[in-house]
């Protein structure tokens, strides 16, 4: 492993991707105020030509260049992303300048990059596609206040979408505890804005002043379990934590620390009981947002927990088991149950796709569990050792394929958004007759999110299910009464899925049966931006649910570079 | 294999064809499509029936040996897992296959007329290639995404095409059969892992848990372990038959598990029936013989009484059910309910009689089923009607659909002669020998008695009531409003010719299915007996 220190050669090359987003969002700030703007000297009447503000260019004044910017901006930090991983990267650790006691801030291996792919990747397409959603007045032309105002507004969206973006980047990156709030923040405070965007509509701002109370409080008691955890160990670096938890960690100082700080993730992955602000935010954002937060912000909560339970408080390596063990497999359990059965009971569609957001979030805590359930000894490295290494690449790779098919499915809630209303079961009525295409993309999102083969939905739920078997059965177990408990999730988790299919399948009963409703039988407003990233989901739902071995490759190497720590 | 690849592929690029047009070019494509799809399944019919010549017709019993595959292949699909692309025919599969091919084409002349045909033959295509996905794969994962693949056409021929509360019929079809499908999963999943890692060849197939998914090896394993004790160890054997058995019994399907069954088959379309009850019914059976027969002869042996309740059950509670339909199509559903008893009774009688009695039955049954409801499809065709009451004295204008269903009953409850017949008599051939040679009560036999005369009844009885009754003075149906009583068209006498041909030569040539079927079981009991997990006897 490299070691660099910060704003050295390697550190600009290591960290492409966010220096890249940081120009974006330079050029976001900048360019569309780039105008014919003179400064007058006080005094004379010389008038230098600065550039900004005044009249403006009439592409810088294009309301569509903000959306530009940052789709090609995260487009290309998804590409350098992508390039570093295909390159074989090595792991690259930033460590701060203090000869001494140089403390590891970030690290760059390939664990980190799968989650800036899933963050980038999401957020392309959901910048993408806003271009869409987001009202756009007229180009050229006289324009009144109000709609210069709207025009203007566009930028501020996408500065809180590359915001978004860098934070969750840094989230995936950190090594010190601090530094990963710093980075949850920053997310944090960029979708509690991007939720109540929609200022037009009561729900929108309803949403995100829920969505913000609720999200604050987690994050206060996550920062307070933070003070409490630098209070125990006097550091907030994972190696320290680590060694210090290893040392002496069933204690009450820490544990409750822990405990305090997995509040803060858990509402970023909106497992239950911490999740019953997900659906008010889900149904009031703009569609494109909701599939962020039900993506990449459910990502980059994930990222905290990994670290938090498996390189802090990692699992006991004489007993197989973890302190946290049976409280976060009660947690697994209740989570996809509650998220299952309250979806069944909603007609809302946006916010049936946020509990079944819950559920999944249930069926990847239950593949934690399985990973905390695994005997750490050292004696079966390379047989039973693969267990946990194939419950993680899963993880990773749900996690990565279901940017596609959660993101899509809310995309085309999106154009029945932009053509009126989307919070009805009704409102996808007759979406075969307007439009056949979308009603297919659709049905794919809802069975790949249903878990049908071939699509990736399967291919993602079936590792987490094998990998939690691996671990239940173990070795040698001949009866059930031999099997681990965490085996009994497994079957938790295929009778969700199987309640599950009933939600998902109403959605295309609706699609494909029933008429739309009054005065909607027309077609569905235009937009190629927002139907190109559906085509994408789909393509990608599709071709990883059948051909997607080197992306799973992808997803164990990156695992391997997390066990490596371990 | 490219079976699989090409009604899949075929099916895909005529639905993109017509994905997006409007109404009027959907209606004038209907014809190139219908006509596309027909020659298609005609051409992938004309390939299997080759298939069977070049391949199967001359075999010897050692080709058709257990767990020995023809036109076996196999490629990596996600190596990282152990997953494979494999493919391969038996003696099990391939006459599953033909049908499967048969009945495509059959399917589309019996359903010619059919409304919105340009997505309505597309559809029937993929189905098919989902089917013989299933048949052929042999692999854990490939079987595992064929056998859910199949849900989604079938979802949709039911929703799009379906009667009056087909939004109920397929939610409730997908539902019930997912539900049993991802416990089977979890059964599947949790032996693909306990079987012992590495096995043989001392690398680690190369992939992240060191296990395989093919099916084949799984097979040698297990027979290997069976010599001594249980494969997987005594409970854990109990335990994963029951999860395998519970997907496939409710696809099969097996009292209790069968209320799925009537609805779908009431509200399906014609072919979508034809195509359900033909080849997707067997899905069940043919599981069973491939996964849990194969790899868990202890536990059959020790789940055989339970086996034979489930059969002897779904036998006679189907038979007396069917006597109180007032519905045709659902009549036909309840008695194919009863026929799958057969399948059981024959596998739990663990005599080579009994299992090859139990794959004719699932062939004979193929034939015979899309018969029965190609003729209930016509019936509604023409006189909007399913009530068994509703039209009477067929035979007087409606000479055609009259004699076509005579025909079909008749070889359903099992005239000499037809094809079914033959399964009949060999299950109750084989149950009698293994009642005697058990020492069972000869009570058990009560049951398969009662059926025949039970299936006669109600047979007979509803034929008595469309067919003969009322010849003179009949009264067209209310339905009707008044038209003229058509009989049926004659792309509908063509289908029934078909398989009224088919069902004759399987019920006098027996020997051109049933001999490798023979083969196959004689070869799977001489291997068991041998190796020392059954003990001697037949």
């Amino acid at each position: 492993m490299e070691t660099t220190q910060a704003f050295s050669t390697e550190f600009y090359t290591a960290l492409r991707p966010e220096l890249l987003l940081f120009a974006g969002l330079l050029a976001l700030i900048i360019v569309p105020n780039l105008g014919k703007g003179t400064f007058r000297i006080p005094g004379t009447q010389i008038r230098l030509p600065w550039f900004m503000g005044g009249q403006r260019y009439s592409l810088t004044s294009n309301p569509h260049l903000p959306a530009w910017i940052a789709t090609i901006t995260l487009t290309g930090a998804f590409i350098a992303v992508a390039d570093s991983l295909n390159g074989g990267l090595d792991s690259i650790s930033v460590v701060s300048s203090d000869a001494d006691t140089a403390k590891e801030l970030l690290m760059v291996n390939g664990f980190s990059r799968v989650f800036e792919l899933i963050f980038f990747g999401a957020l392309a397409l959901a910048s993408f596609a806003s271009m869409n959603r987001l009202k756009v007045e007229g180009v050229g032309g006289k324009l009144n206040a109000e709609q210069l105002y709207n025009n203007r507004r566009q930028a501020d969206f996408y500065i809180l979408m590359l915001t978004c973006g860098l934070g969750m980047s840094v989230v995936a990156l950190a090594q010190d505890l601090f530094v990963l709030f710093i980075g949850l923040e920053l997310a944090s405070f960029s979708t509690y804005v991007l939720v109540a965007f929609l200022k037009e509509s009561k729900a929108g701002a309803e949403a995100g002043m829920k969505y913000f109370i609720v999200g604050s409080v987690a994050s206060g008691v996550g920062l307070y379990g933070l003070s409490m955890l630098y209070l125990w160990a006097g550091s907030l670096q994972f190696d320290v934590l680590a060694a210090e938890f290893a040392l002496t960690g069933v204690e009450p100082l820490p544990l409750i620390g822990i405990g305090f700080v997995l509040v803060g993730f858990g509402f970023k992955v909106s497992a239950a009981p911490f999740h019953f602000a997900a659906p008010d935010a889900y149904a009031g954002a703009s569609s494109p947002v909701a599939g962020v937060l039900a993506t990449a912000s459910k990502a980059m909560g994930m990222v905290g927990l990994i670290r938090m339970l498996l390189i802090v408080a990692a699992p006991d390596a004489s007993d197989g088991s973890a302190v946290w063990l049976v409280c976060l497999g009660a947690l697994a359990a209740l989570t996809m149950t509650w998220g299952n059965l309250a979806a069944l009971g909603s007609t809302n569609p946006k916010r049936m796709l946020a509990y079944s957001s819950v559920a999944h979030a249930g069926y990847m805590l239950a593949g934690l569990t399985a990973i905390g359930a695994w005997t750490w000894d050292p004696s079966f490295a390379g047989s039973e050792g693969e267990a946990a290494l194939l419950v993680m690449t899963a993880l990773l790779f749900h996690l990565l394929v279901l940017v596609a098919f959660k993101l899509g499915a809310f995309l085309v809630l999106s154009i029945l958004e932009s053509d009126g209303d989307a919070s009805r079961l009704s409102s996808l009525g007759g979406l075969a007759k307007r439009e056949p295409l979308l009603a297919f993309a659709m049905f794919i999102f809802m069975i790949s999110l249903a878990g049908v083969p071939p699509m990736a939905g399967f291919l993602s739920k079936l590792m987490v299910i094998m990998g939690i078997v691996n671990v239940g059965v173990g070795t040698g177990a001949t009866s059930l009464g031999d099997f681990h408990w965490v085996w009994w999730l497994a079957l938790l988790m295929v009778l969700n899925s199987a309640v599950s299919v009933f939600y998902y399948l109403r959605i295309a009963v609706v699609m494909f049966f029933e008429q739309p409703e009054e005065g909607r039988e027309g077609p569905l407003p235009s937009g190629w931006q927002v139907r190109t990233s559906i085509l994408i989901c789909v393509l990608a739902t599709v071709l990883i649910g059948v051909f997607g071995d080197s992306l799973l490759e992808m997803c164990r190497t990156a695992a391997e570079s997390l066990t490596t720590n371990w | 294999m490219q079976l699989v690849g090409f009604p899949v592929v075929a099916g895909i690029v005529l639905l993109a064809f017509v994905s997006n047009t409007n109404k009027s070019a959907h209606d004038r494509l209907s014809n190139p499509i219908r006509m596309a799809s027909l020659a298609f399944s005609l051409g992938l019919f004309a390939y299997t029936t080759a298939m069977f010549f070049e391949v199967f017709a001359n075999i010897t019993s050692d080709g058709l040996a257990f767990n020995n595959y023809k036109l076996h292949d196999s490629y990596e699909w996600f190596p990282a897992l152990g997953i494979h692309w494999t493919v391969g025919l038996d003696a099990l599969s391939f006459p599953m296959v033909w049908l499967t091919t048969f009945l495509l084409p059959v399917t589309i002349i019996a359903t010619w007329h059919e409304k919105n045909g340009a997505t309505y033959f597309p559809t029937l295509l993929l189905m098919g290639g989902a089917l013989i996905g299933v048949f052929v794969s042999l692999d854990l994962f490939m079987f595992y995404v064929f056998w859910e693949l199949t849900l989604i056409p079938m979802f949709f021929l039911i929703l799009n095409w379906g009667g009056k509360d087909r939004k109920y019929a397929s939610q409730k079809f997908f539902i019930y059969t997912f539900t049993a499908s991802v416990v089977m999963l979890l059964g599947l999943v949790t032996l693909y892992l306990m079987q012992p890692d590495q096995i043989g060849t001392g690398g680690k197939y190369g992939t992240m848990t060191g296990r395989t998914f093919d099916i084949p090896t799984l097979v040698e394993h297990a027979t290997a372990a069976n010599q001594n004790g249980w494969f997987m160890g005594e409970s854990m054997q109990k335990v994963l038959f029951v999860m395998l058995m519970l997907g496939f019994l409710v696809k099969l399907p097996a009292v209790p598990f069968h209320t799925w069954l009537p609805d779908a088959h009431v509200q399906a379309p014609t072919g979508g029936s034809m195509l359900l009850a033909g080849v997707m019914l067997k899905m069940g059976a043919y599981g069973m013989f491939r996964l849990p027969l194969s790899m868990f002869p202890h536990a059959l042996q020790h789940f055989q009484l339970a086996l034979m309740i489930f059969g002897m059950v779904s036998l006679v509670w189907g038979a007396i059910v069917c006597l109180g339909q007032t519905n045709l199509k659902k009549m036909v559903a309840y008695s194919s309910v009863s026929h799958m008893g057969v399948i059981l009774i024959g596998i739990a009688t663990m005599q080579p009689m009994g299992w090859a009695a139990a794959l004719f039955m699932m062939f004979a049954h193929g034939i015979i089923s899309p018969m029965l409801f190609a003729v209930c499809g016509a019936f509604k065709h023409h006189y909007h009607s399913m009530e068994i009451g509703a039209m009477r004295g067929m035979a007087k204008h409606s000479p055609w659909l009259a004699t076509s269903m005579m025909f079909a009953w008749m070889a359903s409850l099992g005239l000499p002669l037809l094809a079914g017949f033959v399964a009949e008599l060999m299950m109750l051939i084989a149950l009698w020998y293994f009642i005697d040679l058990e020492g069972w009560s000869v009570l058990w036999m009560v049951g398969p008695a009662l059926v025949l005369a039970l299936t006669a009844a109600y047979y007979l009885w509803s034929m008595q009531r469309t067919i003969f009754e009322g010849g003179d003075e009949t009264q067209p149906p209310a339905t009707l409003h008044g038209d003229v009583i058509p009989d049926i068209s004659n792309e509908e006498k063509l289908a029934m010719l078909i398989l009224a041909g088919f069902t004759i030569l399987f019920g006098v040539l027996p020997w051109i299915g049933l001999d490798m079927m023979d083969d196959y079981c004689r070869t799977f009991f001489e291997h068991m007996i041998s190796n020392g997990i059954f003990k001697g006897g037949a």
